[in-house]
Parts: C-alpha cells; structure tokens; sequence
C-alpha cells in the first residue's frame, strides 16, 4: 500500500475547523501524524500555534475525537512520561502517546524536560514542528530562527539586521541522546514522511523517538499561502534541511541530493529573507555546506526512501 | 458529592468546530478531464478538505476548505484551478 492509499482511508480525528493560518504547515503535520496515529492515542499539545488554533478545545469543547492535553510550555515531554509510565504499569503499551510540540516547546523552554524524558528512554512518539519562531504569539525569535531573518524581536533597522546567530541544530542534538529512533521530515516529501511517522510510532513502544519536521508558516515567513510546499521542498533541494534518520544508532540519509539547488534559490521567495546581506547569505551557505558533509559522514549509506 | 458524567467537563458540549469556510476567497474548482487520479492533492491538504469518495474519486469538498491554493499549486496536471469567490454563486 502506498502512502497516498493509506492517507485516503486513514480516519482525521482532528476537528475539521481549527484556526490555523491558510496553508499551514504545523496544521497538515498535525493532521498527518493523528491520521497515521488513529484512534488509540494520547496526544500532547503545549502551547504554540496548535495550541492556540482550537485543536485542545475551547471552554466545554474539545478539539479533538481522542484524548488531547494541554500542558506547559515547558513540561511537555515530562508530563507525557508520566502518561506514558502509566499506561505501562495499567498494561495498555498498545496505546501511541505522542506530542506535537512547536520548536518554541521544543528548543527553547521545553528542552530541559525534553532532553530528561529523552535520556530515560521513555515510551513517547515527540513531533516537532519546526516554524523557526514563536508564531503564535507574533513572530518572535527562537534558537531555531535562521541567521538573518526578520521577526518581531528582530527587526531590520540601523543597528541590526535580522536575527544575528545561526540556528540550532536540534535534530542531531536529540539523536545523541541515544534514542530509539530519530529523524528529520519535511511535509513536502510526503511519502517519506509517512514512512518516518510510521517507524516513529512503532518505535515509541521500545523508547523514546524524535521527529523534527520543516514547517513553513506563510503569515509568519511573509509568503504566498500557496508556496508552503514549492518552500518545503527548496528547503531540502537546498540542503537547508537534509532528511536523514537515526535507527538502531545508525545513521541514513534519506533524500540523496546530488544537485543541491543554492541558498540564495531557497530564500528568495521568502519575505523575511528580503533584506539579507550578501556576508549573511555567505554564511549561511557555509553552515548549511558544512553540516550537510557532517551527516554525510554519520551517515552509513546512502540509499533513499524517494 | 453529585455524581458527574464526566470525570472531566472539557467535551461536554462536543467538539470545536469553526466555519473555515468563510476566510476563503479563492475557491479550488478540479477539471476532472484532465485529473489522472494521483491523489498528489489529497495527500498536501492542510485541512484535509480533498477526500477519496465512495465513487473511487478525488473531490473537493468546501465546508471547511480554507482555500489556501496549495493544491493548486502541487497538481502535477494542473487540473486544479482558484476561482475567486464572490457574485451570484457565493458560497
């Protein structure tokens, strides 16, 4: 069965109207996840653009057709082990505890639980959906905002322009955490994407897997509602983000890109990239470059799911 | 203490459904002529609005379809064009 065959006949258990922005990508991540995942799942999702947009339920109404829970910014992956051990203990391993968390929850405030929950191997399918920013709230940056881009704590003035550091790497940091399973995806590359998820949720019942998915966000990134796509897919041509994953602690390169496509081809389109200098443009080129002969080298071989 | 029906209320009153319907102002209308039945459509919906029918075909459907024009764009036939809502046939 092929992916698009599994995805017609897979159940969306996530309300038809939620409020994410049009053509956003968190919103289809979600759904995809939740489709693969069905029915028999506990779903975690802290606070960020999922959180806000309705699919935790609003006043007496829940968002969702399976048990969904809003915890902190910060306890995400901690409150799930707690779930998770639960249902251990109840005999219940059946169960897919997953959580679909922004890289807000991720990288930044919600690392310290995450990385703890990671290191004890707990039994948690965790999504990050990676839109560089603290979207929900108004564009502010985050440790995964690229070098260069504008956002509300960023701005382009006199005195700087766009964010000044380069990006975390939170993928590679999870992996050495001796996971279970660990990988990138992006919505644009849809079959291997499904085959990840897939693997995730069946690694979630042997330990701790980690997913870290590309989600372009059009109001946030100033584009065309309709490039979130044509901009997930540059992202990979580009090297910008290279899909590989992490089992049994080997690491495989998923996409083989043997033309990568320029940096400068990636952000063009991109509004918050308008005002990149020529010295920023650089180096993100030599960033990108550089870790992508790092994974090349983690990695063993080289054969690809697309 | 009254017994509850819930052990928690959130639900109680069912799920949180919001007319998407009403943000759109493009709305994507398929050739089914020219449509090969990849089902490329289906599978980058955000909102799931494309769904597999009972007649074994892809179809729009419009009730919560928030008409970001991403299939539009992904078609590989270009069978899926935005057609601007609005005059007689508002929808």
């Amino acid at each position: 069965m092929n992916y698009i065959q599994t995805l017609r006949t897979a159940k969306d258990v996530v309300t038809p109207g939620m409020s994410a922005c049009q053509g956003c990508g968190a919103e289809l991540i979600l759904r995809r996840v939740l489709q693969l995942a069905g029915q028999n799942t506990i779903v975690c999702v802290p606070p960020g653009c999922l959180g806000g947009s309705g699919v935790v339920g609003w006043d007496y109404q829940t968002g969702m057709e399976i048990p969904v829970h809003i915890p902190l910014l910060t306890n995400t992956a901690s409150y799930l082990s707690g779930v998770s051990r639960m249902y251990q203990r109840k005999g219940r391993g059946d169960v897919n505890i997953v959580c679909v968390a922004g890289d807000g929850a991720t990288a930044d405030g919600g690392f310290q639980s995450l990385s703890g929950a990671a290191e004890r191997n707990e039994k948690i399918l965790y999504i990050c959906y990676d839109n560089e920013g603290y979207m929900n709230t108004g564009f502010q940056r985050s440790s995964t905002t690229t070098l260069g881009s504008h956002t509300s704590t960023t701005p382009l003035g006199s005195v700087i322009s766009g964010k000044e550091q380069q990006q975390k790497y939170l993928p590679l940091i999870m992996s050495m955490h001796n996971l279970s399973y660990c990988a990138t995806a992006s919505p644009s590359h849809m079959a291997d994407m499904v085959a990840k998820i897939e693997k995730g949720l069946a690694w979630s019942k042997e330990g701790f897997a980690y997913i870290h998915m590309f989600s372009p966000c059009p109001t946030g990134w100033l584009y065309d509602i309709d490039q979130g796509i044509q901009i997930a897919r540059k992202a990979v041509q580009s090297n910008f983000f290279p899909l590989w994953e992490m089992e049994n602690r080997k690491y495989r390169m998923t996409y083989d890109n043997k033309k990568p496509i320029s940096i400068a081809d990636f952000v063009k389109d991109i509004g918050k990239f308008r005002d990149l200098s020529e010295q920023d443009l650089a180096a993100i080129q030599s960033m990108v470059d550089d870790r992508y002969e790092k994974l090349k080298k983690l990695s063993s071989e080289a054969d690809c799911n697309e | 203490m009254s017994e509850r029906k819930h052990i928690s209320p959130i639900g109680q009153e069912g799920l949180y459904v919001l007319d998407t319907a009403s943000w759109r102002t493009h709305r994507p209308v398929m050739d089914k002529n020219t449509c090969v039945e990849c089902g490329i459509c289906l599978s980058y919906c955000p909102v799931n609005s494309i769904i597999f029918n009972d007649e074994n075909k892809y179809e729009i459907t419009y009730n919560y379809c928030k008409g970001c024009g991403i299939c539009a764009v992904e078609c590989p036939k270009k069978s899926i064009s935005m057609v601007a809502e609005g005059g007689e046939d508002h929808g």
